[in-house]
């Protein structure tokens, strides 16, 4: 959804009578809270959905409400590679709202460190592609615990040689990923590790018939320190320590709104979609309405106009009781 | 497990060992069962939502265990000879006997469970009985009590009618070519068929885990037919289950989880209940491979006299 086009609605609306002047640096504060709300009332639509569904109140085909709003939350699931922060402890993905998987996948084919850099490839000189059994298809993963692309993922589309792939992802172009390591991984064998909350993981280790293996294993998040939130996660059984063997599916947050101008004409900034930092909203088309009630919403507070803030107000009821 | 070619079941796809798949068909994985269940049985529009993957594995380890210790059969059978203290270690996985034989000349004779007990702990004792104890106040044990000692060393007499019986041997008298024995009390009329067996005895020390024979050779040679929980150890991914039960290993955990659940009616975890003994009646019924053959060769021997 363009930025430009929400942005321009709300002024139109509040400068109808002249209300008062936004900033940008205000209006992208605002498009933030807005598009964080919208994304979090999603998961709850999703619940409620399900609820009608199980009602049976709630229909298939076009009236599949449930379809579009998975479709949403899915265009924001991401899959990242956790990296290892020693032992059995991994980090999570800094920008994720929810862990929705783990996998683990068992089968190393090949691992190693980045001797060339090279855009989507990989080139290690100590390697034996070829020897190990690498074919294309197989997934790649940057696990260097501070690399530029740490976690980050490719498939291999063909092995070049012994000593070099190529990958769908440029992972290891730049020269700071020289040395930088990497591991490949089978598809087969792939097993769920199961989130197990912090005061049952005690008992699931200790029971014989649940206790944590390489065919069901487990985590539990914490590990936060007296300065640190608690970010990394413990997996169990303690032997899974093998770093790009751990993948998490996720949901991330979605990126921040920002509108970008160049300069700044009479009075008013004009736009401009080419700076590094702009960036559009991440919500589909069909929530521009419910955004830019939002936004109004925060305006109004702003500029302390009754009219704009009841205005927001009553679009976005108006727009729930649409979506009942 | 996963559908194989022909190369793959015979040869194991060239990979040791060779026998790896052999049979391999008629069992489903317990990786499969909790993947199945977990994808068909579990979610937003099934009655049982909200598990973790930790509890189906619960259930569906505990019904293969259930399933192992009466409804299928699942027979191992290990062979070992007996120590010197004329015992056979239970095997790891051991949870009940099915039979206990001797193999010897070339047949395996069936033994008989000894009514009796031929073992024993013992405290030590001075000569008036008094119990003896160590300095910590803990009572004293000797190696061997002396019902285990007579075992060992063969000196134990024996209410079966074998080698160790304590007839055996006795002195007679010779007339018109038959033996007679006078016993010291009373006489012997007709005979104890509970007690009339020629093999060696045995009893089951179970928290010793250990099975004690009496009147056996050291060294022979025992055979053990017992059944197990399945558990294959403690290693997962060769714990699995006979098809003719899958379909009641998923009604039992989804009974097993909605039975426990808060808040589920009463008619739907009688519904499941329901669901999970008539799929189990079923299986037995199948796994009872009552065919004609086998019944044609039991019956031949229906007309003949037993003498």
């Amino acid at each position: 959804m363009p930025i430009n086009e929400v942005r321009n609605t709300v002024l139109a609306i509040v400068n109808k009578n002249n209300y008062g002047y936004i900033s940008p640096q205000d209006f992208n504060l605002y498009c933030q809270q807005a598009q964080m709300s919208i994304f979090e009332d999603y998961f709850y639509a999703y619940n409620n959905q399900i609820v009608k569904e199980n009602q049976r109140t709630s229909g298939t085909g076009y009236a599949d409400i449930t379809k579009g709003l998975v479709e949403v939350i899915d265009g924001f699931s991401a899959t990242q590679t956790l990296i290892n922060n020693g032992a059995n402890l991994f980090s999570l993905p800094s920008n994720y709202y929810l862990i929705n998987k783990l996998n683990y996948y068992p089968i190393i084919v090949a691992s190693g460190n980045i001797t060339l850099n090279a855009a989507f490839t990989i080139n290690d000189t100590g390697a034996t592609f070829v020897t190990s059994g690498v074919v294309a298809g197989q997934l790649v993963s940057s696990t260097s615990k501070d690399g530029v692309t740490a976690g980050q993922s490719a498939y291999i589309t063909s092995v070049n040689s012994e000593t070099s792939l190529s990958i769908t992802v440029d992972l290891f172009s730049k020269v700071s990923t020289i040395g930088g390591s990497y591991t490949i991984v089978l598809g087969n064998g792939i097993v769920e590790v199961e989130r197990v909350n912090q005061h049952k993981i005690f008992y699931l280790k200790s029971s014989p018939l649940t206790s944590p293996s390489t065919g069901y294993p487990a985590y539990v998040l914490g590990n936060a320190t007296t300065t640190g939130y608690g970010n990394i996660i413990n997996v169990y059984p303690e032997t899974l320590t093998t770093p790009g063997t751990i993948f998490a599916q996720y949901v991330r947050y979605p990126i921040d709104p920002k509108w970008t101008y160049v300069e700044i004409v009479s009075g008013e900034p004009v736009f401009s979609a080419s700076q590094d930092d702009y960036q559009d909203f991440e919500l589909p088309l069909s929530d521009e309405p419910a955004l830019i009630a939002k936004i109004c919403k925060y305006v109004g507070i702003e500029i302390r106009e009754q009219d704009v803030f009841q205005f927001g107000a009553n679009e976005l009821q108006s727009e729930q009781q649409t979506q009942r | 497990m996963a559908y194989i070619n022909d190369y793959a079941y015979y040869q194991n796809s060239g990979n040791e060992p060779k026998d790896a798949n052999w049979g391999s068909y008629q069992y489903v994985s317990l990786a499969d069962i909790v993947n199945n269940f977990m994808l068909m049985y579990q979610g937003n529009h099934e009655l049982v939502n909200n598990v973790d993957r930790y509890q189906v594995l619960f259930h569906a380890k505990r019904g293969i265990q259930e399933l192992n210790y009466d409804a299928m059969k699942e027979i191992k059978i290990l062979q070992l000879d007996v120590t010197l203290q004329l015992r056979f270690i239970l095997p790891q996985d051991y949870v009940n006997w099915v039979r206990i034989s001797v193999h010897a000349d070339g047949v395996l004779k069936p033994l008989t469970e000894n009514i009796q007990t031929n073992w024993s702990g013992a405290y030590l004792q001075d000569h008036d009985a008094n119990i003896l104890f160590d300095e910590d106040g803990n009572v004293l044990k000797p190696e061997n009590s002396e019902l285990d000692l007579e075992r060992i060393t063969g000196g134990e007499k024996s209410i079966y009618l074998n080698d160790g019986s304590r007839f055996n041997g006795s002195e007679g008298y010779c007339c018109d070519g038959d033996w007679y024995f006078d016993y010291a009390i009373g006489a012997r009329f007709g005979l104890n068929t509970e007690t009339a067996n020629s093999n060696p005895t045995f009893t089951i020390d179970k928290q010793s885990g250990v099975i004690n024979f009496s009147n056996i050779s050291k060294a022979a040679s025992v055979v053990l037919e017992y059944v197990s929980d399945g558990m294959a150890g403690g290693v997962d991914s060769e714990v699995q289950l006979n098809k003719l039960f899958e379909e009641y290993i998923y009604a039992y955990v989804k009974y097993s989880i909605l039975n426990g659940k808060l808040a589920v009616q009463e008619y739907v975890v009688n519904r499941a209940r329901k669901d999970k003994s008539s799929l189990l009646r079923n299986a037995k019924i199948r796994l009872s491979n009552i065919h004609p053959g086998r019944l044609l060769q039991n019956m031949r021997g229906q007309n003949k006299w037993i003498k």
